[in-house]
Formats: structure tokens, sequence, C-alpha cells
């Protein structure tokens, strides 16, 4: 058993497996986060505050749930760079004359994955450090507030104080701009990598990858942009 | 009618290559692009030049010999057809056109436009096959096979193994080649027996020939000759891990 799992994560397929069902795990996670962080428009700081405490009152769960994130990630990541590697050697000489982007099907979205994931990657690393490691502004740490009798973290108030730099909400909007290009490619490809792509369902796929990437941008990037126009005030 | 040509000129496998210009003249709109390539050969022949060497077989569009990019495209311009099939006319008076062999690691130039495809030989060698009982030839049409799978499989089966999926993916896998092998012969009732190890076998072998990883770009189903849907990568994916999982 454990050599036929061990030769499926060498050969092509398989690590096109392993990158295509952590990318679905991952796809999950955020929309999850984005589900989560729009509660920061429901009028009461309380709302998204009591969330974030609900979250942390269970450390095991919470340490599992991130463990396994970390390691998703970390597989998704070496399956992609061993798969990209291979795939630079395989193509040593292009040709000299490039052909139709048209007939050759390029789209800007599909040949940026590399770019646009490993900015992402610089993203979370940066994203995690802002907010759950707070070492970005380390005034967050301080930031409580009660509610109904408990008292918490401000959630409300370090993102609101964080999207308060412009600096901060652009990277943060740009990023969700590149999660966007990565999935809009990703989430119609792990279609065709699990085998249930066909001439009759491709277009519902684009289609579907395409608007799911738009929600999870505009979803995501609401919220630097409210707290910069004034809509998110402390 | 005339052209200008751009051909890649390599003398032998271990060689350096570069670009020629000739000048083809005389030529008319409803030669094919191989007709036009004979003119120019013609002429270098008579000049005591060495002619370019290209693959060329049937010269109606079944054999896949005739392997080349012109500006970049495997098999030219025109969508579902060979070299051969592309004639003149897909072209204006005077054009400029650079004519390439496949670039790929897989696929080493051995001479001007010719590349070493035997890396696909040895892929179907790895699974490409079934086993039949020997003796009397059976009737051919002893097992009933059903309308939608017959239809499926001959899909697959169009592939003439040109390379020209290779050639165009900007990874230069061979999955549509692969995929387009193993659904033919998976999807028919005589491929059953050798199902499981056949995608198994073929897919190592193509890793083993250095052939990159798709990226699902699909520029293979775009340039292929044949018109092979990226679909038959999709069932190999699925045919691959049921695979694996039967293993387990």
């Amino acid at each position: 058993m454990n050599k036929e799992i061990l030769r499926m994560t060498q050969s092509s397929i398989g690590r096109k497996w392993i990158v295509a069902v952590t990318g679905v795990l991952m796809i999950g996670f955020v929309v999850v986060h984005m589900t989560g962080n729009l509660q920061m428009f429901a009028g009461t700081p309380d709302k998204i505050n009591g969330y974030a405490h609900l979250l942390k009152s269970y450390p095991l769960v919470l340490w599992s749930f991130r463990l396994g994130l970390l390691a998703t990630a970390a597989l998704h990541i070496w399956g992609t760079i061993s798969l990209a590697r291979e795939n630079r050697v395989a193509k040593p000489v292009g040709y000299a004359v490039a052909g139709r982007k048209s007939r050759l099907q390029v789209t800007l979205t599909s040949v940026t994955m590399v770019i646009s994931g490993s900015i992402l990657l610089g993203f979370i690393i940066f994203h995690l450090l802002h907010f759950t490691a707070q070492m970005v502004d380390r005034s967050y740490a301080s930031m409580e507030t009660v509610v109904g009798g408990v008292t918490m973290p401000d959630v409300y108030r370090m993102v609101v104080t964080g999207f308060s730099k412009p600096w901060i909400s652009l990277f943060y909007v740009v990023a969700m701009a590149l999660l966007f290009s990565h999935l809009r490619h990703g989430a119609a490809s792990v279609w065709q990598t699990f085998g249930l792509r066909d001439r009759n369902s491709a277009q519902l796929i684009e289609m579907g990858s395409w608007i799911l990437a738009a929600v999870l941008f505009f979803g995501f990037s609401s919220i630097p942009l409210a707290v910069l126009f004034g809509v998110l005030k402390l | 009618m005339k052209l200008h040509l751009r051909v890649w000129r390599q003398a032998s496998r271990q060689s350096e290559g570069s670009f020629v210009t000739y000048e083809a003249d005389g030529l008319t709109p409803n030669m094919s692009f191989l007709e036009m390539l004979d003119v120019v050969n013609d002429r270098l022949t008579k000049e005591g030049q060495e002619p370019i060497a290209f693959e060329h077989d049937c010269r109606e569009g079944i054999c896949g010999s005739c392997a080349m990019a012109i500006n970049g495209e495997p098999h030219g311009p025109n969508a579902g057809a060979t070299t051969c099939q592309v004639y003149l006319r897909s072209f204006q008076d005077g054009q400029t056109l650079t004519v390439e062999p496949w670039r790929a690691k897989a696929f080493p130039v051995i001479k001007d436009l010719v590349a070493d495809r035997s890396a696909f030989d040895r892929i179907i060698q790895s699974g490409g096959f079934v086993s039949v009982g020997t003796g009397q030839a059976t009737d051919a049409n002893a097992i009933p096979i059903g309308k939608g799978i017959a239809e499926k499989a001959f899909d697959a089966a169009h592939c003439i193994g040109c390379g020209a999926c290779v050639a165009a993916c900007r990874n230069s896998s061979a999955m549509l080649f692969v995929a387009a092998k193993v659904s033919h012969l998976g999807l028919l009732p005589q491929g059953q027996t050798e199902r499981k190890q056949r995608v198994q076998k073929m897919v190592a072998a193509m890793d083993a020939e250095g052939f990159g990883n798709c990226s699902n770009q699909y520029a293979c189903e775009a340039v292929c000759p044949k018109q092979i849907s990226v679909e038959m990568i999709a069932r190999m994916n699925r045919d691959y891990a049921s695979a694996v999982v039967d293993q387990i």
C-alpha cells in the first residue's frame, strides 16, 4: 500500500492531484474566512469580536486546524514547485516567433500562476504577522473590549486601525486581486485534474471559477476599502 | 506568389542550429506548404546545396509525419489541419514565415525540421496495446459495443501521434497524446484487461521521457490536427487515480 502511494506522489498526475486537493481545501478555507470577515459589517463590533473569541476558546481545535492548514499549504507549494521545475526543464528552447495567443489559448492568469502564488505566500506571511502575531503594530495586543461581561481582544478596532493606513489597505487589495487571478485559473483547473470537466461542463466551470474568484475579491477587499472610505469606523 | 522563409537549419543532433533565409518564388496559392518546401528544395539541390530536411509521408493528414511549427504555431495557422493540409492561400503574398522543428527536451532535433519523436513509441510500448486470443480470427463485430462508447473511443483513436500537443505546450507535456491512447483502449471492451496497469505504465513512461506536466491551458487541444478534446486528459486523470486507489 505504502509503495503505491509513494509512487503516486512522484508521478506527474499524482502530484497534480495533490495540488488540486490542497487547492480545494484552501479555497474552502478562504470562503469561510471571507464569510467570517463580513461580520465587520454587522453594525456592531460585538458581532465579529464575539466570533473571534468563539474561535479562540477551543485552543485544541484551533491549533489542529492551523497545523492542518499549514500542512495543506506546504503540500500545495511543494507540489507546484516540483511540477513547475520539471516544466522549465522540459521546454529548454522556445519558438523564435511566438504563436498567436488566441490560437495557443494563452491567458494572463494561467501563465502567471507561479508569480501570483508566490506573491500570495508573501502576503499570507505578512497577514499572519499583522493580525495573528500582531508584530506589525504592537498596540493591537492591548486592544480589548467587553462583550456580555467577557473581556476579549477587540478585533474590530485592530482591523479599522490597521486599514486606516492607506499602504496597508492598498497591499491587501492588490493581494486580493492576485487571489482572483490565481483562483480564476486554479479553481477551474481542479475540475480537470479530478476528471470532472468535459465539453458540456467546460463553459460552466470557467464561468463558475470566475464568479467564485470575483466574489472572494470583492468580499475580502470590501473591508479595507470600507475602512479607507470611512464606511467602517471606530 | 512569393514567400520569405526563415528556416531552422541544423546539421545533426550535436551541432548548433540557426535560421537561414530563403526566398520562395513562383508559388501558387493552391500549393500545400510541403509542396512549397519541395520547390525550395528542388532549387537548393540544383544549386548543389543541402536541401531542407523535413518529415513527410502520406501528405493527406493521417500519418502525423509533417511535424513543424510555422510562425510559432505547430502545423501552422489553421485549426484541425496538419502541415501538409495547409495551403499557401492561408498566407499573404510576400509574407515572412519562420519555420522551426518541434521544441521539447523529449523531442531532440535530429536535423533541420526533423525532431526525434521515438519517445512516443516507447510510451506506446509501455502499455498501448490490448491482449487478444490468438488462433482463428474472430468476427469483427463479435463484441457488441454501444454507439456512445464506440464514438468516444473513435474520437480518441483519431490521434496520429504527430506531437503537436507537446510542441504547443508551454511545458512540453505529452498528456493529450497519452490520454488519447489510454482513453482509446480503456473505453473499449477489448482494452479492459490491462486498463488499470496501462494507465499507470503509460504515465510512468511519459514521466520518464522528460515531458513536462499539464498546467491546464489546453494549447494542445487548440493545435491538435485531429481536434482531440482535453476531455481525454480529464478521463486519464480519473482513470489514473482509480487505478492507484484500487491497489491500496
